[in-house]
């Protein structure tokens, strides 16, 4: 199977490293043999119809942080290699915005159009434009994929759809942001305040430069979205979550839900239709509450009762896991061969 | 009448006699009493499963009512549940928006009650909390709490942090 991948920071490089790292084991366990043969970031592209050695581009981009200083590589651009270098399948990782979904947005449209099928963790199309894309992706007779997108590691889409589908999942809750969760964590263990906490996160790579994203809620709601959407069948799109973030809690009021019992979680909630995004008090003994950068996610089930996962939601090697996972579902289906 | 009742009573000395004390006065006889010491629920109460006969079945409603007079809060008779019990977490100026007006504004709606309330307050110029138990014994009176709520949270300027089961 051929791929274009466009996007090439930390989860894009983290794809190559899983692929090296993986390669024999995926041809003796599935006779499946990935060949990358277009990679493009904002700079260009770096072609090579017969599969690009990827070793070689890590070891240049981990150097200069741009794929135009690979040997070979023009300034091509992704849609231009989208739709211009011959692949079965596209990995689409460049960064999630919900405001305008692009430039994933247009790169999984133009992908779907030529015919590829499209994998993705990128979080701002699916959030803003899944009816489209879904639609697009079924005229056009291809498979879209994007386990990776909302709870990173966590298998969540599949086994709601697949493992537990004689189930009807009447509601789905859990964390599904690391950062935030740390962040709540460390003020409940050790007293600190708001903004002390952020800084400490931001020190150790655990927060973004700008966290807005995160700890406004932002990145809870989208992905609260993906998997209403994809578990429940709705149509739903970012507008549609209420949203509340983590600013606002104080020392002082994890101390006193501690006293009866509860911890303050920022969770996502998808129940009667209506979806939210809200601090809540969860009786310490609960299964949602996990900590750390853990992330969680529990399915209410007309079957099964409630199930209950949890894993690590993001991280460059976590994250791959269930973009190979869609990968080879799309192979093993007899697609892309 | 055999009744049987689940009552949870404060993790303290001296709560379980209190418990006990209103139904022999009341004429009723205790059949048994299974103190599950070691299991706190929750909110970190004490679950108590009696057992009790009584006499005259119109003294149930006063003895319930002496009960929970006591803080002493009756969760089911007869595997009845009896209210429910919510608890939430207020954010922000909470005593200087008037906490007297939030509490009435929620006691008014027929069937919620604020139960219980403890209030943190680090410092006179910064921010308080409040948890509030609120208990609703009429189910469909839930809504109509949840949304004074919201109500109050925005006119207030407060942060509303329901428990994750509503
Ligand atoms: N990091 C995680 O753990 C994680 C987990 C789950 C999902 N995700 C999602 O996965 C996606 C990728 O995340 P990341 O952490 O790898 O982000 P990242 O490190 O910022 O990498 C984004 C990559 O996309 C490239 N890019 C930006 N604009 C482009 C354009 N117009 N055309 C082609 N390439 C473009 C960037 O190139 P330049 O560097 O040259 O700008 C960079 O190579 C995001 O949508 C994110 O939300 C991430």
């Amino acid at each position: 199977m051929r791929i274009n991948l466009v996007g090439f920071g930390v989860i894009g490089k983290g794809f190559a490293k899983t692929l090296i790292m993986k390669r024999d084991w995926l041809k003796a366990r599935y006779g499946f043999e990935p060949s990358v043969v277009s990679i493009s970031d904002i700079t260009g592209t770096l072609v090579n119809p017969d599969g690009i050695d990827l070793s070689a581009t890590l070891e240049t981009v981990n150097r200069t942080g741009r794929i135009i200083d690979c040997p070979g590589a023009t300034v091509m651009q992704s849609l231009d290699a989208i739709r211009g270098v011959d692949a079965e399948l596209m990995v689409e990782v460049t960064p999630t915005n919900v405001k305008t979904g692009e430039p994933g947005l247009s790169h999984m449209l133009a992908a779907m159009d030529v015919g590829k099928h499209v994998v993705t963790s990128n979080k701002g199309p699916l959030a803003l434009a899944y009816k489209k894309l879904r639609a697009t992706a079924e005229k056009k007779g291809v498979q879209f994929k994007f386990e990776s997108s909302a709870g990173g590691a966590m298998p969540l889409i599949n086994l709601a759809n697949e493992v537990l589908s004689g189930d009807e999942i009447i509601s789905i809750k859990g964390i599904l942001n690391g950062t935030t969760n740390f962040i709540l964590t460390k003020m409940t263990k050790e007293g600190t305040d708001f903004e002390t906490t952020l800084k400490e996160a931001q020190e150790l790579g655990i927060a973004e430069t700008d966290p807005s994203y995160d700890i406004s809620g932002s990145d809870t709601a989208s992905k609260l979205v993906i998997l209403t959407n994809a578990i429940l069948g709705r149509e739903a799109t970012y507008s549609d979550v209420s949203v509340q973030g983590i600013t606002k809690i104080t020392p002082e009021a994890i101390a006193l839900a501690k006293e009866e019992g509860f911890v303050i979680k920022l969770i996502g909630e998808v129940e009667d239709g209506s979806l939210s995004v809200a601090p809540k008090l969860v009786p310490e003994n609960h299964p949602l509450n996990v900590d750390g950068t853990l992330n969680v996610a529990s399915f209410t089930t007309d079957l099964a009762g409630d199930v209950t996962i949890v894993g690590r939601g993001a991280g460059a090697i976590e994250t791959n896991s269930a973009i190979l996972s869609d990968i080879l579902s799309i192979y093993r289906s007899g697609a892309g061969r | 009448m055999r009744i049987e009742l689940d009552v949870e009573l404060k993790d303290k000395p001296g709560q379980l006699v209190k418990a006990l004390e209103p139904i022999s006065r009341l004429g009723g006889n205790l059949i048994s009493v299974i103190h599950l010491r070691e299991t706190l629920t929750k909110r970190g109460r004490v679950p108590v499963h009696i057992i009790v006969s009584l006499e005259n079945p119109e003294t149930l409603e006063t003895l319930l009512t002496e009960l929970e007079a006591n803080d002493i809060w009756v969760a089911k008779v007869d595997e009845v549940r009896r209210k429910k019990r919510f608890t939430i977490l207020l954010i922000g100026h909470v005593v200087d928006t008037d906490i007297r007006d939030t509490i009435d504004r929620l006691n008014n709606i027929s069937g919620v009650l604020v139960a219980d309330m403890s209030l943190s307050m680090p410092h006179p110029e910064k921010e308080t909390s409040a948890l509030m138990d609120l208990e609703i014994s009429n189910p469909d009176k839930l809504g109509a709490a949840l949304d004074e709520l919201d109500l109050i949270a925005r006119e207030k300027k407060l942060t509303l942090v329901k428990s994750l089961e509503i």
